[in-house]
């Protein structure tokens, strides 16, 4: 494990400022901490050695009290600004993680990296707080600190320097040895947490589902089996682990005794005054606390460190590269798939299969089949979020690889089968941050029958619907979806079953908003299988599957 | 008196009890933590002892026996320090498991709505890192502060030996370093920390929308708000922080403050009592370097008063989601809250009775409502007067427009929700009288938003029964449409589905919990909108369903919901629910399609059919 990953500062600027910081904090340090213990022994010494009283002493005593409050001060500061840093670098990795994460398309987080993601995002890189704010100023005291503590103990006596300096680079070697130990350890333990927290979050989230089969009791045996694991794979670490504080510690506190000793046998024979070995008493300690302390916090740094590492992979994963020309206007630019097969994971098919379909301005297409053939694939990757396994989409000539997908996206709006609730209040959600002028937000909605919602809710549009949907159900989800579709004034518009949690009344109300959006002499593609969907549509296109091995052109659908 | 009662009721103490954690395993840790630190002080002691000796050259066998004893503290302190890190982490990690298994228990005999209002982030917040933090409420919090306590009594016993005036000094130092400072901290900090916790969660929150919504948001251009909100979130995480920083920057400034304040007061006392004559100048050495080890546990102190303090609000949160699990539906929790039994692990008797394949001699049962009103508690009824009857050998469809309250007469009907006005009886007895067991070996549920596990195809089914075997589990998948589908998917029963099975269709997601809900041991089953997603053999699925025909329904009760009336001609009853939650028509299909009564459900059935053609 390195100690601090360049990495780590090239990503967040919060953490390059940070470390400045430190250093500057860490050479003070140093210097007090060696002007302390030479001030203790000039004030003590003469004192036991009945030389001086307290009159000769005072003026050093008066110095010691003026080094007490620096020391306090430089902690204080430091400490200060160490929270600030640890915070605004989490924040920075965690926008980071994010928005690469979402760059990575949905199929690269729908294999089961949602949740990963999640618990890197929020509880992983949380983790970085106590690396940033205990580990690595240690670090750096260690660097300015010990080696001047050692060097000034060597000019007052060298035995004592040498018997030091002889266990000083042990420390750093039995730390790189457990450390070595330990690295695989941290890895794994942060995957057993992840897995320990997907598994217990599942079975949470299913819950009412077990409880409604009456089937609740048994998995709290699997959370404590869980639980147990979880507790046997984390204590395997920690012995390792720390076996690096328990080497250090005892390194070092014997070494200290070591020096102790020898210092008060050369006093006996007159080798030494008591002056130098007081000094040498009270530093030798500060030469090792600093390596003592990286131990100590050693393995709280080893969970940040690995979660960066994870940080690090996700954002280094090459993303899809995005096209730079900008995209055909789709009012007049018609949008082809051209023999279209994207693979299905973890199945040995191709959905959909050879698909072709030409989206020509202004008409409204239906792509119909069996579930499972790939109808919402085939609108994943007409909306450029999945690369087609073979084949290709073409705007006006152009393959969509290559198009800007802001540019692109700017002209579609999507209504997906199971449409996400962002925060804010159902007026905000509706006009999605357009000018929208009441009384077409009202004609819409009628429209949609999400009025009916409306007029439902404690607060009417101004009222405040949360993540995950809790207080509106997927069906009303899907209402408010498609009022914000009618309301979106871009071309080409999906819509993905938009009928799937809506009654038959529900599904006049679509039939009424596609009327609608050809009115406004809009591109419309819908996902649909319910006969009356198909007939208002000008084309309807058949998708189908095909297994893997005979994945050869499948032929346009015959409109039906 | 009360004070013991306002002890019992704070949620840190509540929820450290729950961690159950073992007293021996308690006293060890601090033994060893005590052993450790006091070896420290005993080594700064002795070797300033024997230094000032040595300087007044005495014999060298004078210092054997010191020497020897700074050679073994040095040995102890490691070796302790090892041992008390082992214990209290193992003590901690104990108490984790067994929290995270009471919090499931509970939340699985508690009240359905407490865990459905919670937000699956919040969840996740709750069930890892606010567990996490009640157990570190013992390694970083009340462990240290009993050390401290133990090591920072012998110091002071030791220096009253030499010097009583220093002994007070140094007790006075103490008293700032580990019980002012921490004290001043979290007094400070607790108001900043409740707004990081909020900001925290929020930003949990917002997390999952980014991940869950990563391709509606990128297409829609809404991403780019809710980086907005995330970042705003982290603004008032970092503006917490930044206010809490100050006093803990006081507090950690506190550490090198008060012991250098203790070596600056011994200094000036031993000195003054060195020159009266009280104390020999060999003793002032021992005084004066003696404080200089003895704050190391009291330095760990203001970090572990901060750390209680996280603690008790992430207790809070734990306790308020347990709380509202166990509401006034009193019955049977099982060995749940309040008899502080253990054995919830061990599935119980009636639950484990309707595990096996057959209901067994249970009384052919016979669900029936009277008059009832259902909505979510504290809410608005959604439906009112509804009466009904199922029994084994029957079916019921119940038609209406979604929004109408389709889902909650459903749970309630199962026992899972409250009757807000009327009955349910279950056999004649209010279903809410009667002990969950004897509810679900009758009456089995799927729900419209039924979840599917992150596991393979055969433990999904499992879910229902855990005794099912391939075969079964295979006739199942058959009998609802999905035999195609089983044999296209490359390992088969085996298949992992992706988390809440984002890899299946939304047609196969809904046959799949059918085949489930077929699955269940009980009698009666209760089916929400079973064949949504489905397309035209939809109404095929629900035929052969309301006919009692498949083999897995055959003499079953089962009453399905839907809002498609395809497929209903072969029930027993149908309702047709009006928008305002009443029944607008009821009875069998062919004698409502003619009856005057029933023009509703006529007109209903003729649009959908014009449809078809």
């Amino acid at each position: 494990m390195k100690p601090l990953d360049p990495r780590l500062l090239r990503r967040a600027r919060a953490a390059r400022h940070y470390v400045l910081l430190t250093a500057t904090t860490g050479v003070l340090t140093a210097a007090l901490v060696v002007a302390q213990a030479l001030l203790l022994a000039h004030a003590l010494a003469p004192v036991v050695t009945r030389e001086a009283d307290w009159p000769d002493v005072a003026g050093t005593v008066g110095w010691l009290a003026a080094v007490v409050v620096a020391r306090t001060a430089v902690t204080a500061v430091q400490e200060r600004y160490a929270h600030r840093a640890a915070t605004r670098t989490v924040a920075e990795l965690r926008a980071q993680v994010l928005t690469h994460a979402a760059a990575l398309g949905p199929r690269w987080l729908a294999q089961g990296r949602t949740a990963t993601v999640a618990t890197l995002a929020t509880r992983g890189l949380d983790d970085l707080e106590p690396y940033l704010v205990r580990y690595l100023p240690q670090l750096l005291l260690a660097a300015t600190v010990t080696p001047a503590a050692l060097a000034v103990v060597l000019g007052l006596d060298w035995i004592a320097a040498v018997t030091i300096a002889l266990t000083v680079p042990l420390v750093p070697l039995f730390m790189a040895l457990v450390g070595w130990l330990t690295q695989g350890y941290a890895q794994r333990r942060l995957a057993t947490m992840q897995r320990l927290g997907d598994q217990v979050l599942d079975l949470l989230t299913g819950l009412p589902t077990l409880r409604a089969l009456g089937r609740e009791h048994g998995p709290a045996a699997r959370v404590r089996a869980l639980g147990d694991a979880h507790r046997r794979a984390t204590m395997g670490t920690l012995r390792v682990a720390f076996l690096s504080g328990m080497v250090l510690e005892l390194l070092t506190t014997l070494a200290v005794a070591l020096v102790a000793v020898g210092v008060g046998f050369r006093l006996v024979y007159g080798h030494l005054d008591l002056t130098t070995a007081l000094a040498v008493i009270v530093l030798a300690p500060e030469v090792y606390l600093p390596l003592r302390q990286v131990g100590a916090h050693f393995h709280a740094s080893a969970d940040g460190v690995a979660a960066a590492e994870q940080a690090f992979t996700i954002l280094e994963t090459p993303a899809p590269a995005r096209g730079r020309l900008a995209a055909p206007d789709l009012r007049s630019a018609t949008v082809r798939l051209e023999g279209v097969c994207v693979t299905a994971p973890d199945r040995d098919l191709l959905a959909p299969a050879g698909l072709d379909l030409a989206l020509a301005p202004g008409t409204v297409t239906a792509l119909a089949g069996p579930n499972g053939v790939g109808k919402s694939t085939a609108a994943a990757v007409l909306l450029g979020l999945l690369a087609p396994t073979a084949g290709r989409v073409r705007v006006a000539g152009l393959d969509l690889r290559e198009l800007d997908p802001d540019s692109w996206w700017a002209q579609i709006t999507w209504v997906p089968q199971r449409p996400v609730l962002t925060p804010g209040t159902v007026a905000e959600l509706v006009d999605d941050g357009r000018q929208v002028h009441p009384h077409a937000r009202d004609r819409a909605s009628r429209l949609t029958g999400l009025d009916a919602v409306v007029a439902r809710l404690g607060a009417g549009w101004g009222t405040t619907v949360g993540q995950g949907g809790y207080g509106l159900s997927l069906g009303e989800r899907q209402r408010l979806a498609l009022t914000r579709a009618l309301l979106d004034p871009a071309p080409l518009v999906v819509l993905d079953e938009p009928t799937a949690h809506l009654d038959h009344e529900g599904e006049t109300v679509v039939l009424r908003a596609v009327e609608h959006l050809r009115g406004q002499g809009r591109t419309v593609l819908l996902v649909a299988h319910r006969p009356t969907l198909l007939a208002c549509a000008d084309h309807v296109v058949e998708v189908r599957a095909s297994a893997l091995e005979g994945a050869d052109a499948a032929p346009d659908g015959p409109p039906s | 008196m009360s004070r013991l009662r306002d002890l019992r009721t704070d949620p840190l103490v509540r929820a450290v009890l729950l961690l159950d954690v073992s007293w021996r395993r308690a006293a060890a840790a601090v033994l060893a933590g005590a052993g450790a630190l006091g070896s420290a002080v005993a080594l700064a002691a002795v070797s300033a002892w024997l230094i000032a000796r040595a300087s007044k050259m005495p014999p060298a066998m004078e210092l054997s026996i010191a020497a020897v004893a700074v050679r073994t503290f040095g040995i102890t302190r490691g070796l302790l320090r090892y041992l008390e890190r082992l214990v209290s982490h193992d003590l901690a990690l104990r108490g984790m498991t067994t929290l995270r298994t009471e919090l499931y228990s509970r939340l699985a005999a508690g009240r359905t709505e407490a865990l459905v209002g919670v937000r699956r982030g919040d969840l996740l917040t709750r069930v890892g890192g606010d567990v996490d933090r009640v157990g570190d409420a013992v390694v970083r919090g009340l462990l240290p502060a009993a050390v401290a306590a133990v090591v920072g009594a012998g110091s002071i016993v030791l220096l009253a030996a030499f010097l009583p005036a220093a002994a007070a000094w140094l007790a006075l130092c103490l008293v700032v370093a580990s019980v002012l400072a921490p004290w001043l901290a979290t007094r400070a900090a607790a108001r900043l920390e409740r707004e990081q916790a909020q900001a925290r969660a929020e930003i949990g929150a917002l997390t999952l929308v980014l991940l869950d919504g990563a391709g509606e948001l990128a297409v829609s251009g809404r991403a780019a708000a809710v980086h907005e909100a995330l970042a705003r979130a982290e603004a008032d995480l970092a503006r917490a922080t930044d206010r809490a920083a100050r006093p803990a920057a006081a507090a950690t400034a506190a550490g090198p403050l008060s012991t250098g304040l203790a070596v600056l007061g011994a200094l000036v006392l031993g000195i003054h009592a060195t020159t009266v004559g009280t104390l020999t100048p060999v003793e002032l050495a021992v005084v004066v370097l003696t404080p200089l080890a003895a704050f190391e546990a009291a330095t760990l102190l203001p970090g572990a008063g901060v750390q209680l303090l996280r603690s008790r609000q992430a207790a809070t949160r734990i306790l308020e989601l347990l709380d509202a699990a166990a509401g006034p539906d009193r019955h049977d929790r099982g060995p749940g809250p309040g008899d502080g039994g253990r054995a919830r692990t061990a599935p119980r008797p009636a639950a484990a009775a309707a595990l096996g394949a057959a209901p067994g001699p249970v009384p052919v049962p016979v669900l029936e409502a009277r008059g009832l009103s259902c909505g979510w508690p504290g809410g608005p009824a959604l439906l009112r007067g509804v009466d009904l009857h199922l029994e084994p050998g029957r079916s019921v469809v119940l038609v209406g427009p979604s929004g109408v309250g389709k889902t909650t007469l459903l749970l309630t009907l199962a026992g899972l929700l409250p009757p807000l006005a009327g009955q349910v009886l279950l056999d004649g007895q209010p279903l809410v009288d009667l002990p969950a067991g004897r509810r679900s070996a009758s009456i089995a549920m799927t729900g419209e938003d039924a979840h599917v596990f992150d596991t393979t195809v055969l433990e999904n089914l499992r879910v229902a029964r855990g005794g099912v075997d391939e075969t079964t589990a295979r006739a199942a998948l058959e009998q609802v449409g999905l035999g195609a589908w089983l044999a296209r998917l490359p390992a088969g029963l085996g298949t992992v589905l992706g988390t809440d099975a984002a890899q299946v269709s939304g047609g196969e997601r809904r046959r799949l919990l059918v085949a489930r809900a077929l699955l269940a041991p009980a009698p009666l089953l209760l089916l929400d909108e079973p064949t949504e997603h489905l397309d035209r053999q939809g109404a095929t699925l629900l035929d052969d369903l309301v006919g009692l025909r498949a083999p897995l329904v055959r003499d079953r009760g089962l009453l399905v919901v839907t809002h498609r009336l395809a497929g209903v001609e072969a029930a027993d009853e149908v309702l047709l629910l009006a928008p305002d939650g009443r029944i607008s028509a009821r009875g069998e299909h062919r004698a409502m399609l003619s009856r005057e009564d029933s023009a509703a459900y006529r007109a209903a059935w003729q649009h959908e059919r014009q449809e078809v053609r």
